[in-house]
């Protein structure tokens, strides 16, 4: 029986479409990677979120142009009245305030997500492996932080912290407010992916040989049920950025002198009826940036997911 | 100038809407010659806003509450609607020959909506009421030049100012007198040139008994002598009035209802003017103004008006920030600003570029009062600044009130200044009005701020005493001047108003020299109305003139 199990390996990877690379284990990591660089999509979303995270570091790459130097005379001018997208209603050059924008955007979204990926995670982790009383405390205090309305409990949040003019600690109280109420529909996949992973054989093999919880979970655990919360993670990263639009554009976001989407968004509404070049194109920037983040997290999604296979 | 809620906390009345009078066209805008025209009777509805007070005339010091209590009461003086000249109305005669000492005779027949007579008991019971400091009216201190008035105050500290000892010593002001019915004689404490201009203000109604048994219910429900009377008030929806048939006064109105409809925005009643559910908005919102978009919107149905408004920017008193103590450093930021533009492309032309500290539409104004110091001079400015020796500080700022539209201007403002000058200069929001007036009234904002004025009644000196006399009720900046002072009191013992307007203007002219505040522009009002009204006037005060308006 043993020599026939061996024999009939071959004929198994023979099923794969490229017998080639049978040889060394494949990763889960391998895999995704591999089914993803054949999506189209996968290098659609790349590009743009490469191109979005330079203009975050590098605005200089883009334009020469300084997101603050207000030219009044020429006040809502049109796109190719002297620049490439026009003037919004202070003057300033709209194409230069977009690139300038991303950088505000591009971190609230990598700071809240690496944020709600670290204490949800954590917090899912714990709650599903230790089970029993801690998790049921733990899940209802996610319950209570889910109960809240993203909107309501961030104009909440931002309102009662001190105002400052410090770009950073700007760009962190909105961080705080979508972290502290975001991190509840992590935790709840963790622990889920927790629990299914956790019965695995090997999982009660690490325990027999004497494992240290924190040495199963960091081995043993974690690889395999990370793979949802990637997938989510990635879908939130876009969301937030619409959420840090929409919380500058109420006013209570990020504020002058910060360039955003959302505040030059705002600043535009008035001229919707005259001039909306001054709203189409933050916009639209915040719409790409929006869908490139959303593409990649469904690109990841079907790499991962093996029943996509 | 709603949406600019004034600095001048509580002084300054947004309101006085003036009824009646049925005078010229007050048009820049573009509307028709209507003037004459419509029919009598029919209802209109007009946009109102929430009354932060009860309704009652001495309480009432904005204009969402002033619109009304200026439709449903007359005073001794009305302002004429396109000139704000003040021309009797109660009033037979107001005589005085030294100033101080006047006598004031009331027409005979008129009567409240209630029946009863209005008699100089009525005024002075009214203005006593206004003074006595124990019942809190908003407009109490517009006694305060009458002999008495600190009897009546509170002397007190803490929350109550009246509790123990520090109970108002008087119950009336003693420079009033009821000489019989119809006559009454006012004691000012000191010399006071322009008082009968002073008395068309909502402040110097007169009152029914009615309102001193139940002062609680007065104010939901007012009883006036005015050309209109309040039939309900309900609360956060509208205001009805109608004609009072009991009025017999010579400003009386055309139409037989007004309802003021309650709108949380400008832009909704815009809306509904142009969907004919509205006929008149006192307010046009900004997304309109834009490249006049309410003309093309509203065609012949707009008018735009100059009114006593002037917004300025003043500086913290020098102990509080020592930066800005050179007359050099303000008049160089003051020409660093450039007010064409601002005004045009921020705007819309909907502001007049201020060249003094005075509106152009009181008696006493006169032109260019700060000259070359109010002209965009980019390179004159920055080499006054470098003659002072440059700007000490980190960098200039602009502080404004963030819960109404003054981000826009203070950052051009601040940008045009950056621009000029080569020093750094940021425009901060304070979260809202009140807790940006504290900060001024405790002297703990640095750098500049934003101040405006709404003029309480059409005179020079209410643009220069109020604000920039030593020790003044609205002097944010702290300014003392001991040769303005001495013009100011000089001018206030003139009997000729043209003397008077004299030492008024003089006194302005210092204030060239040593720039307390930055003259920024003077407001304009601009309204739309819908296709069912015609005749209607904007009067120099920002309202709707409620004589001239008529169904067509």
């Amino acid at each position: 029986m043993t020599e026939a199990a061996v024999t009939e390996a071959p004929e198994a990877t023979s099923r794969g479409e490229n017998p080639v690379d049978a040889g060394p284990p494949r990763s889960l990591a391998g895999d995704a990677w591999r089914a993803m660089r054949r999506n189209p999509l996968f290098w659609i979303s790349s590009v743009m979120i490469l191109v979005f995270v330079l203009m975050a570091t590098f605005p200089s790459l883009f334009t020469s142009t300084d997101p603050t130097e207000a030219i009044l005379q020429e006040s809502r001018a049109l796109p190719g009245q002297g620049t490439w997208f026009g003037r919004d209603i202070q003057g300033y050059d709209i194409y230069a305030r977009c690139i300038y924008g991303a950088r505000a955007s591009i971190l609230v979204g990598l700071f809240t997500t690496i944020g709600t990926v670290a204490v949800g995670g954590t917090i899912g982790i714990i709650a599903g492996y230790a089970g029993g009383i801690v998790d049921t405390l733990l899940s209802r205090l996610g319950d209570i932080f889910f109960a809240i309305p993203l909107l309501l409990g961030a104009i909440i949040f931002l309102v009662s912290l001190p105002a400052t003019n410090n770009y950073l600690f700007i760009v962190l109280k909105v961080v705080g407010a979508l972290v502290v109420l975001g991190w509840p529909s992590l935790a709840r996949l963790m622990r889920s992916s927790v629990i299914q992973v956790k019965p695995n054989d090997y999982v009660q093999a690490a325990r027999a040989l004497g494992a240290s919880p924190f040495r199963i979970v960091r081995a043993h655990i974690l690889p395999n049920a990370v793979a949802p919360m990637i997938v989510v993670a990635t879908i939130n990263l876009g969301a937030y950025i619409s959420a840090e639009a929409t919380l500058s554009f109420l006013g209570i976001g990020l504020q002058s002198p910060a360039i955003s989407w959302g505040i030059d968004i705002s600043r535009a509404i008035v001229g919707l009826r005259t001039t909306p070049h001054m709203l189409f194109f933050p916009s639209l920037f915040l719409s790409l940036a929006v869908l490139a983040f959303i593409m990649l997290g469904d690109a990841v999604r079907d790499a991962l997911d093996p029943k996509n296979r | 100038m709603r949406g600019t809620t004034r600095t001048v906390a509580v002084a300054a009345m947004s309101a006085v809407a003036l009824l009646a009078a049925g005078c010229g066209s007050g048009d820049s805008g573009g509307s028709t010659s209507s003037a004459a025209g419509g029919q009598t009777g029919g209802e209109i509805t007009v946009r109102g806003c929430n009354p932060q007070n009860p309704l009652v005339p001495s309480n009432t010091t904005e204009t969402c509450g002033g619109n009304v209590i200026d439709a449903i009461f007359s005073k001794l003086i009305h302002y004429d609607a396109e000139t704000a000249k003040p021309e009797n109305d109660l009033a037979e005669s107001i005589e005085t020959t030294d100033n101080q000492n006047f006598t004031i005779k009331v027409k005979k027949g008129n009567t409240f909506a209630d029946g009863t007579d209005v008699t100089a008991k009525s005024f002075v019971d009214a203005w006593n009421y206004a003074a006595y400091g124990p019942n809190a009216q908003s407009s109490g201190y517009f006694m305060e030049p009458i002999e008495g008035f600190g009897d009546t105050q509170c002397t007190g500290e803490g929350d109550d100012p009246c509790a123990g000892a520090g109970m108002a010593k008087a119950k009336t002001l003693t420079g009033l007198k009821v000489v019989d019915d119809y006559t009454f004689t006012v004691k000012t404490s000191e010399k006071v040139s322009n008082l009968p201009v002073r008395l068309g203000y909502s402040a110097f109604s007169p009152l029914p008994e009615a309102f001193f048994k139940d002062p609680k219910a007065f104010g939901d429900k007012p009883i006036g002598n005015g050309p209109y009377k309040l039939d309900a008030w309900n609360k956060e929806q509208s205001i009805v009035l109608s004609k009072n048939d009991k009025y017999k006064g010579d400003f009386g109105g055309k139409v037989d209802k007004i309802t003021f409809k309650i709108y949380q925005d400008s832009d909704s009643a815009y809306n509904d003017v142009l969907a004919n559910n509205l006929d008149i908005t006192d307010e046009i919102p900004a997304s309109a103004l834009i490249d006049d978009k309410y003309k093309s919107d509203l065609p012949d149905r707009n008018a735009q008006k100059e009114t006593g408004v002037i917004q300025t920017v003043t500086f913290a008193p020098t102990k509080v920030d020592p930066n800005y103590a050179n007359p050099k450093i303000r008049q160089a930021i003051s020409m660093a600003i450039d007010r064409d533009t601002i005004n045009k492309q921020i705007f819309n032309g909907t502001r007049k570029s201020a060249t003094g500290w005075v509106s152009p539409v009181v008696d006493g104004y006169k032109a260019d009062q700060c000259g070359e110091y109010c002209t965009y001079d980019p390179a004159k400015a920055k080499a006054l600044l470098t003659e002072a020796g440059g700007f000490k500080g980190d960098k200039i700022t602009l502080s404004y009130n963030a819960d109404a539209a003054h981000k826009e201007w203070t950052e051009a403002t601040c940008n045009s200044i950056k621009q000029a000058l080569g020093v750094d200069c940021v425009a901060v929001g304070v979260v809202d009005f009140a807790t940006f007036r504290s900060q001024i009234a405790d002297r703990k904002m640095k750098g500049m701020f934003r101040t405006g004025w709404q003029m309480d009644y059409p005179s020079i000196e209410n643009f220069l005493a109020p604000i920039f006399k030593t020790g003044a009720s609205s002097n944010d900046g702290d300014y003392s001047n001991p040769a303005f002072d001495k013009l100011l009191t000089e001018a206030a013992a003139e009997t000729d108003p043209a003397a008077a307007n004299k030492k008024y203007q003089e006194a302005e002219a210092l204030l060239a020299q040593d720039m307390p505040s930055i003259p920024m522009w003077y407001g304009k009002t601009t309204m739309g109305w819908s296709d069912k009204v015609t005749g209607v006037k904007i009067t120099a005060f920002g309202t709707i003139d409620f004589s001239s308006v008529a169904l067509k």
